[in-house]
């Protein structure tokens, strides 16, 4: 599965990845928000931004053709929209969307890779996102996989005693079988999910998930930060004056 | 077929992404705090979990006809079954751990995401099940509300991808609308298979609102939603018009004045004159459909409180 690698990216040990959470959570949002608000020399101005990526995910020792190609995600859905773009006669806004989505796609890729999510979460409350939220957020994390595989087996299991024969059973007769799978799933998950509060209530949890260190804001943490936000700022100026 | 309820970076323009983000923030805090009520805050690991499992049940795919399939997005099921506050919760942890591990859905595209999903949607989604999950018409108000969660959440996030400035064709818009509306029958039928099941296995897993709710409330507060998400659709699609009904009864320059202060700098440097005007129209639409369903939504909770 996809999600292994992003785990073994972020737990790299760079000078990007020692930074504090909060120290790169800043630079991001100021790097999407400059590059959202652009519009005169885009082409220009996202190529200056592709380059800091890449110095970035290369800086961070993170395999730069995988980080690329995993970006690219996003692609497949910028496409459909650049084609309506193009179709109802504005092409270069459908160029617009496509740079964008991408470069965003990578800068917040740049972001995970180099922060394992605990992290990331920690320096998310430290700004003030309600902890209710990140504490749900950091379950769904943590039993995602779980969850998935046995989501998995369950398929596996179902083919294994012929559930695809197609001309056997009627379309209805599958679709209540598919619900039947997932009523299963839900019941399971739900059991889990009591079986792991009981187990946390019996270890002490009082709702709040403990950390194992704190987040410490060094001074090499403010000037990362001073300067990474202000090298899309720079650029975008600089493009734009040549522009 | 192409999800277009998780929109990424980029597609969005800056009012409108900037907006909706500053309403997301207070409207997930409200149902934090809104779902923690009467909730242990030891009980947090349940919504977790149930997160996972709907990433996990996205990979179920149902048959329909010859050849495709269609998988269940959830929102009204989770409604029906841990309440419209924690469910709302639970969606917006979904959408903000798809947004960063999963590059589904943008970052600053995240606003947008939760209010189409996790606020509209699970409200819209339970609104239903809510008014007649204990009468007689309890099947159908579980499809209904399977329905109108898929279909509130597609509708706003095409109403904020034309505010954007998207000009679709009539064509590719009409085509749009019929998948919508097709993806939305089949997550309500989605949703009672599943409920059905469930309740097989357990009844207990689902919530038994009370009987005998009045039949004229209901139907007006469904009518004033599926009109709010109409009119915003046409809204955006044609702002002009709204823009003059607006200007008869004086809504949009309160509209504009409202939406439009925290970036009045910013507009007169970026955006040519009339853009922002469009703009405010169309989400004045929003802004209604959103408060309506918080409204809905806190009726809701306020009721069910023994």
């Amino acid at each position: 599965m996809h999600h292994i690698v992003l785990e073994r990216w972020s737990r790299g040990a760079s000078a990007l990845h020692a930074r504090d959470p909060r120290a790169k959570i800043v630079p991001l949002l100021v790097f999407l928000t400059a590059l959202a608000t652009a519009r005169r020399a885009l082409p220009e101005f996202s190529a200056v931004l592709f380059l800091l990526l890449c110095a970035a995910l290369l800086g961070a020792r993170i395999p730069l053709l995988a980080a690329l190609a995993r970006a690219a995600l996003v692609l497949p859905f910028a496409a459909v929209f650049a084609a309506v773009c193009w179709l109802s006669g504005d092409p270069a806004r459908g160029v617009a969307v496509a740079l964008k989505s991408y470069l965003s796609a990578l800068a917040v890729l740049t972001l995970v890779a180099t922060t394992p999510l605990p992290a990331l979460l920690r320096g998310l409350e430290a700004m003030r996102v309600p902890l209710f939220l990140l504490t749900v957020a950091q379950f769904l994390y943590r039993y995602l996989f779980v969850i998935s595989e046995e989501a998995q087996h369950m398929s596996k299991a179902a083919a294994a005693r012929g559930a695809p024969v197609r001309p056997m059973a009627s379309s209805g007769a599958r679709f209540r079988a598919a619900a039947g799978a997932l009523a299963v799933l839900f019941a399971r998950s739900y059991g889990r999910a009591r079986d792991v509060h009981r187990a946390m209530l019996a270890r002490g949890f009082t709702g709040r998930l403990p950390t194992l260190y704190d987040l410490r804001f060094r001074p090499a943490d403010a000037a990362f930060a001073a300067l990474a936000s202000l090298a899309p700022l720079a650029a975008r100026l600089a493009v734009e004056r040549i522009g | 077929m192409v999800s277009i309820v998780h929109i990424p970076d980029g597609f969005l323009s800056t009012p409108v992404w900037a907006t909706l983000d500053v309403a997301a923030f207070p409207a997930v805090g409200y149902m934090a705090r809104r779902a923690q009520r009467g909730f242990d805050d030891a009980r947090i690991p349940l919504l977790g979990v149930m997160g996972a499992f709907v990433f996990a049940a996205q990979m179920i795919n149902f048959p329909v006809g010859i050849g495709t399939s269609a998988h269940l997005l959830g929102a009204a099921l989770l409604a029906c079954t841990l309440g419209p506050a924690a469910a709302s919760v639970t969606m917006a942890a979904i959408l903000a751990i798809q947004a960063l591990v999963f590059q589904d859905g943008g970052i600053l595209a995240l606003g947008p995401n939760v209010i189409n999903m996790a606020i509209a949607g699970v409200l819209a989604g339970y609104l239903p099940f809510y008014l007649w999950g204990g009468g007689r018409w309890r099947t159908a108000a579980i499809f209904a509300g399977g329905v109108l969660s898929a279909l509130v959440s597609a509708v706003l996030a095409l109403a904020e991808l034309m505010l954007s400035g998207v000009r679709m064709p009539a064509a590719i818009l009409g085509v749009s609308l019929a998948l919508f509306l097709a993806a939305a029958v089949l997550e309500g039928a989605i949703t009672v298979a599943v409920i059905g099941a469930l309740e097989k296995i357990q009844p207990n897993f689902i919530r038994q609102p009370r009987a005998g709710r009045p039949w004229a409330l209901g139907a007006a507060a469904l009518a004033g939603l599926l009109l709010a998400t109409v009119g915003v659709l046409f809204a955006s699609a044609a702002p002009d018009g709204i823009q003059r009904l607006g200007r008869q009864t004086g809504i949009a320059e309160r509209a504009k004045a409202l939406f439009s202060t925290p970036f009045a700098d910013y507009q007169a440097a970026f955006f040519q004159a009339g853009w922002e005007r469009k703009a405010a129209g169309g989400l004045a639409g929003i802004a209604i459909v959103y408060a309506a369903c918080l409204i809905a939504g806190r009726a809701a909770a306020r009721k069910r409180r023994p």
